[in-house]
């Protein structure tokens, strides 16, 4: 790499810089620091008073608290199990059709560029329990759809909406992951009689993996921060926290309770789960992990 | 140990039933093929389908759709847009939503060239360091400061306004690194050419870089305009007069306004349409330059 | 014009060294080609010169006037890189002309004619509105060629620049670099690791191994009076044969023994040998001929087992055992010899080298020729 560094003005590289990190520091890197200060205090509105670790402990003996843990891991492992699998079983069915395969990548892939609270809004509409158009349907079948108050449902409800809105993405990724993989193995792989999906399972799969961990990481955080705007369209944090992920659980505590203090503990301690889960997901990577020749 | 033994029955027995199913698509006739494509076409049709929905119900009058039979498309079409852009204002929050993208992108855009421009192709002290620390803040969503950021924005006074809602944007860590992964892409070679002819650092921007980069570019204003355009919990919580609003937000106030029965649920989908327009003609136009893009992030 | 002057260049990475400790100086006008294998140093040296790599020690000098801690720009090189640098959003023209403008002060009607004048030469005036990818390897590779040509520089430095391209073209592209030489006369460094294209184009050579020089020299110089084993092997394909040899003295002289073969080497003084009674013994393909093709009568002859054959189409290639040593000689190509057969060898006395086992040093070339002591001893250091 240093055979490109051609330019060896300091001063002017430096400045090159300067937009980015002062950027970075004022509106990213100071709010996130300020936020652990202030987690040790009571504030709201005008008023502000040290409480010290008193917010973390409301936290670790709040049973809701708890309860929004559980629902959000729980949210973030459906939706990212949700959204390979059935990302991975429309990047298959592209690779293996003969023609036409540009048209069906666009027509899956276009959910990335869907508006989140759209896509809530749409299922909201879809599944609404009195004038819902699948509902009918579903109702048909034996299940009754009841989503406003039965938090199973509810749950559901939102996580085939995240899952709807996010395989656009891991499509495109996992389509160039697969597309590098050479004829010669697929080949090969017929040649010998490997069937398709044995053929998608032990031979695509492994040779995708760097791109799969890559995207696990990306659903994870998806699935803690990126479906904000679909809970707060469908069911905003309920029925009875059936919904309420730690990332909609700060907001109505900062936003709506007013209680900066308490939230800027909770926004601390999501940064910590969150940081935990993707270091934990790199090592399970590491051993999972084959980057093929 | 009991239980899991019956389940990898279990698991067994389902392998053997279901492997006539999965055979089905082992062999390679044009049968197979045509398999394949109506099983792509109704995947497909599936995942289409809420968006069809939603367009065809933005037509109509009254928004109660309560079987397949009723899902043809209404007559109300051209009186819902309107009435959605103009007599409620939607066409405010798309402006609003509009301006701050491109702001957001051009702005990202010139200060993440000069960055990557620096990083690649200046020789700086420390310079890995700099480096992390600008992607260091990927590990700093939204939700992690935005209490802070609140207070803070309120304090400079920049509430409610556009300085708001797209000075914080600006850096981008993930734009300075498809850029710098792009920039370390090009062949070596060409660098020292210029080097060896005293190429400068303003003219190597615009006359190499830049040129060689346009599909890159390109794909990176479309994910940095998808990314400013859905935007939806920032502009809600700093934003508090709803004629600046974006239309992420402008969605939700639709919403409460049906669900008070003061507005049909038709409009509520006339909303979506609209705010799902500008995003998707871009992804559309520029798919190619996207997956281009895409496939430079994960080396 | 300019001469290039290199004094004690050293060039660590870290704890490798690749470069230790050259010197070598490039009169006016010469065209001077480093040879060597992959790792070598050879091009990185040539970037030192460039100004793309900074000396660890030791100084470089252009006309007299030291450029070691100049950058490229200032040196006034231009370079040709072995996968042609060319912008591909560019047109040929562009391409050739981009670089003149921040390098030197031509006015945009000198630069035209430069360029009309690079692109007859090289035969690519009615290419120059194309982009790279609608060009050919070679065609690329002279575009390339014409950017360093117009930048009219002191010194062309060429990075290997025929390795990309095919075996028929890069015959081609090496006589018309010889032409192009004759023309503009221009001082020019060469790094290749074809020991071909080292003896087809260089004024002289420097092979290098393992960062260091190991002989400089004109190439035939180099073919017939390696300085040592490492040289000896290098340069000349088919490579020549080395064998290990017993050396004792007898009233005829000293003789060389070897489990296949006993040849008496009379010209060697003995008092050179000093105490050494082993060494290797080299000698080249077609130094080696079957008897019944020998020209000349050799004082010995001996027996090897032929173990493949190889029809060069011009020549047949003997791959031959000789007691255990493996070995190449080269006959006639209509020649009658099958692998497996025991065929008698003759050799030509007068092309015999003798190398110390230990530093691969030469100790001894037979050579009737009186001039190759003066010559051997004004060339190898200059």
């Amino acid at each position: 790499m240093s055979s490109r560094e051609i330019f060896t003005d300091r001063a002017q590289g430096l400045g090159l810089l300067v937009p980015t990190i002062i950027v970075s520091i004022i509106f990213l890197y100071y709010p996130a620091v300020r936020a652990l200060g202030l987690s040790f205090y009571q504030a709201t509105f005008g008023r502000s008073s040290f409480t010290g670790l008193s917010n973390y402990t409301r936290i670790i003996s709040s049973g809701d608290y708890l309860g929004s843990i559980v629902v959000s891991v729980g949210f973030a492992v459906c939706v990212v199990l949700g959204v390979l699998v059935v990302a991975l079983y429309f990047t298959f069915l592209i690779h293996e059709v003969d023609y036409g395969k540009s048209v069906y990548l666009i027509a899956s892939i276009w959910p990335y560029a869907l508006p989140p609270a759209v896509a809530g809004l749409v299922f909201l509409f879809l599944s609404h329990p009195t004038i819902g158009i699948l509902t009918s349907y579903i109702e048909s079948i034996g299940i009754q759809v009841d989503w406003f108050s039965d938090g199973g449902q509810a749950f559901t409800v939102v996580v085939v909406a995240a899952v709807w809105k996010q395989i656009g993405y891991n499509i495109i990724f996992m389509t160039a992951a697969m597309n590098n993989i050479p004829d010669s193995l697929t080949e090969t792989a017929r040649l010998d009689g490997v069937g398709r999906i044995n053929r998608l399972l032990r031979v695509y799969v492994p040779m995708m993996s760097p791109t799969l961990v890559f995207l696990v990481v990306i659903n994870t955080i998806y699935g803690f921060f990126g479906t904000f705007a679909i809970i707060d369209t469908m069911t905003m944090g309920g029925p009875a926290g059936a919904t309420n992920i730690l990332i909609y659980d700060l907001y109505q505590t900062a936003f709506q309770s007013y209680d900066f203090g308490f939230a800027s503990a909770k926004s601390v301690i999501l940064f910590i789960i969150v940081g935990l889960l993707m270091i934990v997901q790199f090592k399970i990577s590491d051993r999972y992990t084959f980057y093929g020749t | 140990m009991v239980s899991l033994s019956i389940f990898a029955a279990a698991v067994q027995r389902t392998r053997e039933r279901t492997r006539p199913i999965f055979n089905q698509f082992d062999d390679d006739t044009e049968n197979d093929q045509l398999r394949l494509h109506l099983l792509a076409i109704a995947s497909i049709f599936i995942i289409v389908l809420p968006i069809i929905v939603a367009i065809v119900v933005s037509t109509k009058e009254s928004g109660i759709v309560t079987s397949v039979t009723e899902l043809i498309p209404g007559t109300s079409g051209p009186a819902n847009y309107q009435r959605a852009l103009f007599e409620l204002g939607f066409w405010r929050f798309m402006f609003n939503s509009f301006i701050m993208s491109v702001i957001i992108v051009v702005g990202k855009l010139f200060v993440s060239l000069l960055a990557a421009l620096a990083i690649v192709y200046y020789r700086l002290p420390y310079k890995n360091l700099i480096f992390l620390f600008i992607l260091f803040t990927l590990l700093l969503p939204v939700p992690v400061r935005f209490v802070p950021l609140y207070r803070l924005t309120v304090d400079i006074g920049w509430n409610n306004s556009f300085l708001a809602i797209t000075v914080p944007y600006i850096a981008s860590a993930t734009t300075v690194f498809i850029l710098r992964q792009h920039f370390l892409s090009i062949s070596e070679s060409l660098v020292e050419t210029a080097k060896i002819d005293g190429v400068g650092p303003v003219r190597f921007l615009t006359s190499v870089l830049i040129p060689m980069s346009r599909g890159i570019l390109v794909g990176v204003s479309v994910i940095m305009f998808v990314f400013a355009w859905n935007q939806y919990l920032w502009p809600l919580v700093i934003i508090d007069t709803e004629g600046q609003q974006v239309a992420q937000v402008g969605l939700s106030i639709l919403r409460g306004q049906a669900s008070s029965g003061e507005v049909a649920w038709s409009m509520v989908m006339t909303g979506s349409v609209l705010t799902l327009v500008p995003p998707l003609a871009l992804l559309i136009i520029f798919r190619n330059a996207l997956i281009e893009t895409f496939t430079i992030q994960q080396k | 014009m300019s001469k290039v002057t290199l004094t004690d260049i050293k060039k660590e990475f870290g704890d490798v060294t690749a470069v230790d400790n050259i010197s070598m100086s490039v009169p006016n006008g010469e065209f001077i080609v480093i040879v060597g294998p992959s790792g070598c140093g050879k091009s990185t040296t040539l970037r030192l010169i460039a100004g793309l790599e900074s000396a660890s020690e030791g100084d470089i000098r252009m006309n007299e006037q030291s450029v070691v801690d100049a950058p490229p720009d200032e040196r006034d090189v231009a370079m040709v890189f072995q996968n042609y640098a060319l912008y591909p959003h560019m047109s040929a023209r562009r391409n050739i002309t981009f670089g003149i403008r921040s390098a030197s002060s031509f006015t945009d009607a000198e630069i035209d004619d430069r360029v009309k004048e690079a692109a007859d030469i090289l035969g690519i005036s009615e290419l120059l509105d194309r982009k790279p990818q609608a060009l050919s390897g070679g065609e690329r590779q002279r575009v390339a060629l014409g950017r360093a040509i117009v930048r009219d520089p002191d010194v062309f430095l060429m990075d290997e620049p025929l390795s990309n391209l095919d075996a028929k073209l890069r015959i081609r592209m090496r006589s018309e670099l010889a032409k192009l030489h004759r023309e503009l006369q221009t001082t020019t460094i060469y790094v290749t690791h074809d020991q071909t294209e080292a003896m087809t184009l260089a004024d002289r050579v420097v092979v290098m191994n393992d960062g260091q020089v190991q002989q400089v020299d004109k190439p035939q110089q180099l073919y017939d009076y390696p300085k040592n084993r490492f040289v000896a092997e290098f340069i000349g394909d088919p490579a020549m044969n080395i064998f290990p040899v017993k050396l004792r003295s007898s009233e005829q002289g000293i003789i060389a023994s070897h489990e296949g073969f006993t040849i008496p080497l009379p010209d060697i003084d003995r008092s050179s040998l000093g105490s050494t009674t082993t060494a290797e013994l080299g000698i080249r393909p077609e130094d080696l001929m079957l008897s019944t093709e020998a020209e000349t009568e050799a004082p010995v002859q001996f027996s090897a087992e032929v173990t493949v054959t190889e029809p060069l189409g011009d020549s047949l290639l003997l791959e031959c055992l000789i007691g255990e040593t493996a070995c190449r000689v080269q006959a006639n190509p209509r020649s009658r010899v099958s692998p497996g057969e025991s065929v008698e060898l003759s050799y030509n006395p007068e092309r015999i080298h003798l190398f110390d086992e230990t530093t691969g040093e030469t100790i001894h070339h037979t050579d009737s020729s009186s001039q190759r002591v003066t010559q051997i001893e004004s060339v190898t250091q200059s």
